[in-house]
């Protein structure tokens, strides 16, 4: 305390501290970001992409224990069934192969310390990036596409799910491997179905049908929830209407024809599904719970919400919440804008990338045995079972473990047809755009704004027009 | 009563040095003369060089290099990797105040400057003044009052995070046993910034109680007890001697808390992600959006605004130093 009265009292040192603690202001981003962009190391990628898969025998050539370097995304539950896979790998390529994997962070995180990596010449041989962060990776050009791969080895890709590699692929050309693989689907409490006098086998499909039954289910209109409907503003919901409507929501078929140059969630129906929401949360039959995807999952566990629209990676979380609340939990295609309309949901989660520039050959093969390890039907379904996440292996649907699995969780099953149910189209593979992780967030604000008041078409329509400038200065730093 | 003649001789003390300390220039110039002059005379500068080296250094790399980077990055554009892209010249700056939003992120940062600013120091001052009775316990209180300080922001805000909860946060428990309806504390547009401010209102407080409790216990008892015998007392004894005692103390906290209210970040970050509606994105969340989240690496812009932000402090603190500090009094 004394020194503290010390301090104050001297004035001539608060005069030389205050502008130190100004200066101190501009230290933040430039400490962060500026540190590493003057070594003249700009040039990387930028003219040549890199290259293709190299030679099949070159591990075997290779002597010693060929190290795999993987960051990934994946914490709590995810990772300790990730960790798992990466031991089984080690275990069978004892001597040959090590993968060492670290968790670089959140997806956020994780692109942004790679874009750091990619400056400094040090990138992971394999990385996982957010299905958002792919038309980036292609831009960023630092990977060895797994066509190459599979074109080398003839390798027989019909196990994978075409609805996951799809979005993956340009031109029926694959990217990287899609990995943790989630779909929307529409939960349900079939309880509160029950005790509002709603048939909990016919769960609502379209806009329309859900407003009615919220009516019903909602305190306001009498029945037995707080609210009838809720789900977080949260921006891949809103692309999912827009798919199921069989939709675009990026120019350019969908960022896959070129490189988009216009966002489209200012089209007639997604301000539709806007408006509807807007509306539902005016009258009372819809709970508005912020951006936070954890307070609409909280609300929805807890009985408060009897409808809401999430990812299949909450079933496990929800079937626990269900037995432990008592209720009985009810899950269901992911609902369309308006009832018949041909379209279907997008996949979400993310994909390994394969690292080329400035990377061994031997790394590069290593790599790929490891990629191609997890994607197989045995890790697929273990990985599916560890986590609830989506296999991407046909063949990991039959493993007898998923079976019993499914059939311990036949919600899950819901997901399955839904998925095989999707037509492969370009709005269903879902938009390939290089800020699309810019484009979700403005798509939220314009929600946001909606659900607090301002006209759904004009509050879209602004928050696509703001991405204009954002997606020009993209396309044209990256020619 | 021991307490208090134990606090006149701590400041008789305090005081005293400092005055010595004061007159340290005088001193020194006489000490040298006895040794053999030219030469040492010579030697000082280079040896002051010499001594502060260390903290040039720190203060070099740390500080005074990322701001000229910071300088030329905001000239320049952003590759998508966030690589420089060359000379863009004034580009940032104008798009930057040709963009409607830009004027809502001045106008937050500013609001969220003056809700936790004033409050913080207003609601420390009234609690150490408290603290200044003798009652029994009074140093518990005063440990606990001072105890928001050991909290970083990051646990702070979590905790308040689950305090603000809607559906099951403490706030709208104790709001429903007085039957009022259930508040979104942090997804109401209006109410946001409010929520926010009051939660580094609370990480303030720790701080501006230490430094107000300090500067109450170091006034001077001479002083005081003169107003007394000149028949001072109660509000009037706060308003015309206490107060203006204690001006240098509150200048300090309201330099150093304008500044560190400009710069909140974890609690925005933590409670709100800038939201709703952009309503508590203050001018350093923006940078750090433009610069890190959503796969943003637009450094260039980031960087011009953070030139904005330093103006700004630059000028406010000006303004406190030209206006305010008139009316500090120093002993």
């Amino acid at each position: 305390m004394k020194t503290t009265t010390k301090g104050v009292h001297s004035r001539r040192r608060l005069r030389y501290a205050v502008p130190a603690g100004i200066v101190s202001a501009s230290l933040f981003l430039a400490a962060c970001g500026g540190g590493d962009t003057g070594d003249g190391s700009t040039g990387e990628g930028g003219d040549k992409a890199s290259g293709g898969a190299p030679a099949a025998d070159v591990l075997d050539k290779a002597s010693g224990v060929t190290t795999v370097a993987f960051w990934h995304a994946m914490d709590g539950t995810n990772a300790e069934a990730l960790t798992k896979l990466v031991t089984d790998f080690n275990a069978q390529n004892t001597g040959k192969i090590e993968v060492k994997a670290t968790y670089a962070g959140k997806y956020d995180d994780a692109i942004t310390k790679y874009k750091a990596a990619i400056q400094s010449k040090s990138t992971p041989d394999v990385i996982q990036i957010y299905d958002i962060g792919t038309r980036f990776m292609i831009d960023a050009k630092q990977t060895i596409p797994m066509q190459s791969f599979i074109e080398r080895d003839k390798l027989d890709v019909t196990d994978l799910q075409p609805n996951i590699t799809g979005y993956y692929s340009i031109d029926d050309k694959l990217n990287s491997m899609p990995f943790n693989t989630s779909m929307p689907v529409l939960y349900y409490n079939k309880s509160l179905f029950k005790a509002a006098g709603l048939d909990p086998e016919k769960p609502p499909q379209d806009l329309a049908a859900i407003r009615t039954a919220a009516e019903k289910l909602s305190k306001k209109g009498g029945g037995p929830a707080d609210y009838g409907f809720g789900a977080a503003i949260y921006g891949w919901l809103l692309e999912q209407f827009i798919a199921t409507d069989g939709k675009e929501y990026c120019d350019q078929g969908n960022g896959r024809d070129g490189k988009a140059t216009k966002v489209l969630f200012d089209q007639p129906e997604a301000v539709e599904v806007v408006k509807w929401w807007q509306q539902m949360v005016k009258d009372g039959y819809a709970a508005n719970t912020g951006r936070d995807t954890k307070a609409a999952q909280a609300a929805f566990k807890s009985g408060q919400l009897a409808i809401t629209l999430e990812s299949t990676g909450q079933l496990g979380g929800y079937s626990k919440a269900a037995k432990e609340g008592g209720w009985e939990l009810g899950a269901a295609n992911y609902p369309h804008i308006k009832a018949g309309t041909e379209g279907g949901p997008i996949i979400g989660g993310a994909s390994l990338w394969i690292n080329g520039e400035n990377h061994e050959d031997a790394n590069k093969e290593a790599a790929w045995r490891f990629v191609k390890f997890l994607a197989d039907p045995k890790s697929q379904a273990q990985w599916h079972i560890g986590t609830g996440y989506f296999p991407i292996s046909k063949g990991a649907l039959e493993e007898p473990a998923d079976v019993t699995y499914r059939k311990a969780n036949p919600l899950f099953d819901v997901a399955v047809q839904q998925l095989e149910n999707t037509k492969l189209s370009k709005a269903t593979q879902g938009c390939l755009l290089g800020v699309m992780p810019q484009a979700r967030k403005a798509s939220e604000d314009g929600l946001e704004a909606a659900l607090n008041g301002t006209d759904p078409q004009q509050a879209m329509t602004k928050a696509a027009e703001s991405l204009s400038a954002q997606i020009k200065q993209y396309n044209d730093s990256v020619g | 009563m021991d307490e208090v003649t134990d606090v006149t001789t701590t400041s008789g003390e305090k005081v005293l040095p400092e005055h010595g300390s004061g007159e340290d220039p005088g001193e020194r110039s006489g000490t040298p003369s006895p040794t053999p002059a030219g030469r040492e005379a010579r030697r000082e500068p280079f040896v002051a060089v010499l001594y502060l080296l260390p903290a040039l250094v720190v203060f070099g790399v740390f500080i005074f290099w990322p701001l000229v980077k910071s300088i030329l990055l905001s000239v320049q554009g952003t590759d998508i990797l966030g690589n420089p892209s060359g000379f863009v010249g004034l580009v940032n700056y104008t798009r930057l105040f040709s963009d409607p939003d830009f004027l809502q992120v001045l106008w937050v940062t500013f609001a969220f400057t003056i809700l936790t600013v004033i409050p913080s120091i207003a609601i420390a001052l009234l609690i150490a003044l408290l603290l200044q009775s003798r009652i029994k316990g009074v140093r518990f209180f005063r440990t606990a009052f001072a105890l928001p300080f050991a909290f970083s922001v990051a646990t702070a805000s979590v905790i308040f995070g689950v305090l603000f909860n809607p559906a099951s946060g403490v706030l709208n428990g104790i709001l429903n046993t007085f039957g009022i309806d259930k508040v979104q504390w942090l997804t109401n547009p209006d109410l946001a910034l409010w929520s926010v401010s009051g939660a580094t209102v609370w990480m303030q407080i720790g701080y501006n109680l230490l430094v107000l409790s300090a500067g109450l216990g170091a006034l001077p008892e001479d002083v005081l007890e003169a107003a007394r015998l000149d028949g001072a007392s109660g509000l009037r004894l706060q308003r015309s001697i206490v107060m203006p005692l204690l001006t240098p103390q509150l200048f300090f906290l309201v330099v150093v808390g304008t500044i560190h209210s400009l710069q909140s970040f974890g609690q925005i970050k933590i409670l709100t992600v800038g939201g709703p509606e952009d309503r508590t994105t203050t001018l350093v969340y923006s940078i750090y959006e433009q610069a890190f989240a959503n796969n943003n690496s637009n450094y260039g812009y980031a960087s011009a605004q953070a030139m904005v932000l330093l103006v700004i402090v630059l000028i406010i603190t000006a303004l406190q130093f030209g206006v305010l500090e008139r009316r500090v009094f120093y002993r």
